[in-house]
């Protein structure tokens, strides 16, 4: 799995491409953005293939690390196959859900600006 | 018809994909001519998914320093079933687990949970040193 | 256009309860899945592509209606927080709305519409806002409205929310009269207020009052009648001179012979009351009886007759024991183990010796055609260890411990009620198969009376069976 981070009015956006499972979980896991309990982050989904319960509790986790654990991680564009495993889990509840990137980058900007 | 291929792995997590790719191939090849293409790729990810987990939880659950652990895959396809036994030589488990509160954030134990909902049986059995853990499904 | 439905899960928590086996989104009114009422008017307001929203679980949905094909129109899913406004539904769909016209269907709700009239260009040429509303459900229109075309005809709409079975009761029959003039119905039917699925069979002597709606294999058998308004879904058998009207019978269900049902929602075993939501069980007797453990008196007559019974066989069989196992033990054919076996209180076990017949010779054959090998046992009946006739006994083994627990109707005979009932013994696993359906139906249903002529029918069988060899 590749991670490409980019970064748009103070959010982060990770755009993950591949498989994310536990071969890969760990690279996720330490992403400092992810890390970071102040940043917001938004993940981009649309160029992942694969997730398994390795990969949901990655996000998950790292959503718990958040200082808004509902809220911190925003996720978008996931294809059916991602959507299902999320559904699965019930791991659905925990996020917000885009299908477009840029939405979900403002649906941060305004959640991060109504808390500063 | 009924056919058999096995595949034995060394129990490391490299090679998760190469288990679960080739139960994703294992069971499109069998739902292609008998299924519409959603159906199929449906069939297909439940095996890719359902192999990555087993193999994951054998590969996680492995003792320590434990680098000859060899984890056996199973293909048996009897019409319309197809099954695939994951087998190791760990500490014997147990697969009826409650699902995990998703409210408290966990980060693990939805591997089984995964397995239970897609595929129709599961069966978990103890063979003197092994565990096998079955998992079927019908076309 | 585009719509898409959006739904929260405490909207319809209470179709979880009164109909726990299907999804509150393919909760059948008048046969056909509550969501294809909304698919449909979907497509009559002109939506080329629909999205489902909803705050839970909806595998069930996604494997009935998958991408939508069906019904000509793209269908994708998505998920929502409890607390999402129109707004925040809207900004997680962006991709999907584009900038075209959404309707926005939300609510746990019935849409009452005619499949007749033009909605098509309201939905397109009202204002963006609220086009219905009614408590706990609303559609409402966003984006840019299309030109007001030149002969602008009204067309009717409201809801209907379904908040419970009473609800849900006058919304399916509200389908069911207007019938297939109003909404696209299932089922065929050469006059309105008639329609019949596949594989309908129909007894003679049946009457049929309209309207009814009745799915696919579904079997009326004789002086039956159905209606006046009476939906049944598929795979339902109604039974002799049984009556439904002003009813809704859901998939799958078996109404018994001589039942009057009327004003009533049946799904399953469970008989419902749509305006109180009373609901109380049908009962199948031959399969669905609650089974009780019988407290030690009413058990006492029971003991006593397989007591005597016991002291009977055991007099009559003495002097044909004594000899042939005198003479089988001396050419070494009659060997005896004991074994442990689960006794008729939880958890306990009992020693019993058990008999091997070795190899077969005549002498043997007769050994087994009298039961000699279960001689020994008919002097546990005396002490109340062992019934005369009841379940085969189990092995004590360590996971078999639980098995009486669970199963309250196990009770260890001589002879076992499969024998009687010539049922293949179950060797394996003598806790499933079908001969332990049949032990534990007559452990359920047994008398004293019946268990003495079951007790002669095992060990006739016993006779006939061992002699043959």
């Amino acid at each position: 799995m590749t991670i490409t981070e980019t970064s748009q009015i103070g959010i982060a956006i990770l755009s993950l491409n591949g498989t994310l499972d536990a071969l890969s979980a760990p690279d996720f896991r330490n992403n400092r953005s992810v890390i970071d309990p102040e940043k917001s982050v938004v993940i981009d989904m649309e160029n992942l293939d694969f997730i398994d319960s390795s990969g949901i509790g990655a996000i998950v986790g790292a959503s718990r690390q958040k200082r808004q654990p509902v809220g911190g991680i925003i996720l978008s564009c996931m294809n059916d196959r991602v959507r299902k495993v999320f559904e699965i889990t019930n791991a659905q509840k925990l996020f917000h859900i885009f299908d477009d990137t840029i939405a979900a980058v403002d649906f941060a900007a305004t959640r991060q600006s109504a808390r500063a | 018809m009924s056919s058999i291929i096995t595949l034995t792995l060394p129990g490391d997590i490299l090679f998760a994909r190469l288990a679960s790719q080739t139960a994703s191939s294992i069971a499109r090849l069998l739902a292609d001519d008998q299924q519409t293409e959603t159906e199929s790729c449906v069939f297909a990810h439940a095996f890719e998914l359902a192999v990555t987990e087993a193999f994951t939880n054998s590969v996680t659950h492995a003792p320590e320093n434990a680098t000859s652990a060899m984890v056996t895959v199973t293909f048996l396809f009897e019409q319309p079933h197809l099954t695939v036994s994951i087998s190791d030589a760990n500490e014997p488990f147990t697969i009826e687990t409650p699902a995990p509160d998703i409210e408290s954030f966990p980060e693990n134990g939805f591997g089984l949970l995964i397995i239970r909902k897609l595929m129709d049986r599961v069966i978990y059995r103890r063979d003197g040193e092994w565990n096998i853990l079955s998992m079927s499904k019908s076309l | 256009m585009k719509t898409i439905l959006a739904f929260r899960e405490e909207e319809y928590a209470w179709v979880h309860e009164a109909f726990p086996c299907i999804h509150p989104l393919l909760l059948p009114l008048c046969n056909k899945p509550f969501i294809e009422f909304l698919i449909d008017f979907a497509i009559i307001a002109d939506s080329s592509s629909l999205r489902l929203l909803c705050d839970g679980g909806f595998d069930a949905v996604e494997r009935y209606c998958e991408n939508g094909s069906r019904w000509g129109i793209d269908l994708s899913y998505g998920s929502i927080h409890p607390d999402d406004t129109i707004h925040a539904m809207l900004g997680k769909n962006r991709k999907f709305c584009g900038e075209e016209r959404i309707m926005i269907i939300s609510g746990f709700s019935f849409i009452r519409y005619d499949k007749r009239l033009n909605y098509k260009s309201l939905a397109n040429t009202m204002a963006a806002g609220e086009w219905a509303t009614c408590p706990g459900g609303r559609i409402t229109l966003s984006g840019m409205p299309g030109k007001t075309p030149a002969h602008w005809v009204d067309a009717p709409l409201s809801l209907m929310p379904l908040d419970g079975m009473a609800s849900y009761y006058r919304a399916s029959m509200e389908a069911l009269e207007s019938g297939a003039d109003r909404y696209v119905l299932p089922g065929y039917g050469d006059e309105p207020g008639c329609a019949f699925g596949r594989n309908v069979v129909i007894s003679k002597s049946v009457e049929i009052r309209k309207p009814v709606s009745i799915g696919n294999n579904v079997q009326l058998l004789a002086d039956t009648v159905i209606g006046p308004s009476a939906i049944i879904g598929s795979n339902v058998i109604i039974d002799r001179k049984s009556s439904v009207e002003s009813s809704i019978v859901f998939d799958n269900t078996y109404i018994g012979e001589h039942l009057k049902i009327n004003g009533r929602i049946a799904s399953g075993n469970r008989l419902n009351d749509p305006k109180s939501g009373a609901s109380i069980a049908m009962e199948d007797p031959h399969l669905l009886s609650g089974i009780k453990k019988k407290g030690v008196l009413r058990s006492f007559p029971r003991k006593f007759t397989h007591a005597v019974a016991a002291l009977v066989m055991i007099a009559v069989l003495f002097i044909p024991f004594v000899i042939l196992r005198s003479l089988l033990k001396l050419r070494g054919q009659w060997k005896s183990a004991r074994t442990d076996f689960l006794s008729e209180a939880t958890g306990m076990t009992m020693s019993l010796g058990k008999v091997e017949l070795s190899t077969a010779s005549s002498l043997t054959s007769i050994a087994a055609a009298l039961s000699m090998d279960r001689y020994g046992w008919l002097f546990r009946v005396l002490t109340g260890q062992l019934a005369l006739i009841g379940s085969k006994p189990l092995p004590a083994e360590k996971n078999r411990l639980e098995i009486t627990r669970s199963a309250l109707s196990y009770r260890p005979g001589v002879f076992s009620y499969a024998e009687a009932e010539e049922w293949p013994s179950s060797d394996g696993d003598a806790t499933g198969g079908d001969a332990a359906i049949v032990e534990r139906f007559h452990i359920a249903h047994s008398t004293p009376l019946s268990d003495i002529s079951l007790i002669i029918k095992a060990f006739v069988n016993r006779f006939q069976e061992k002699s043959i060899l």
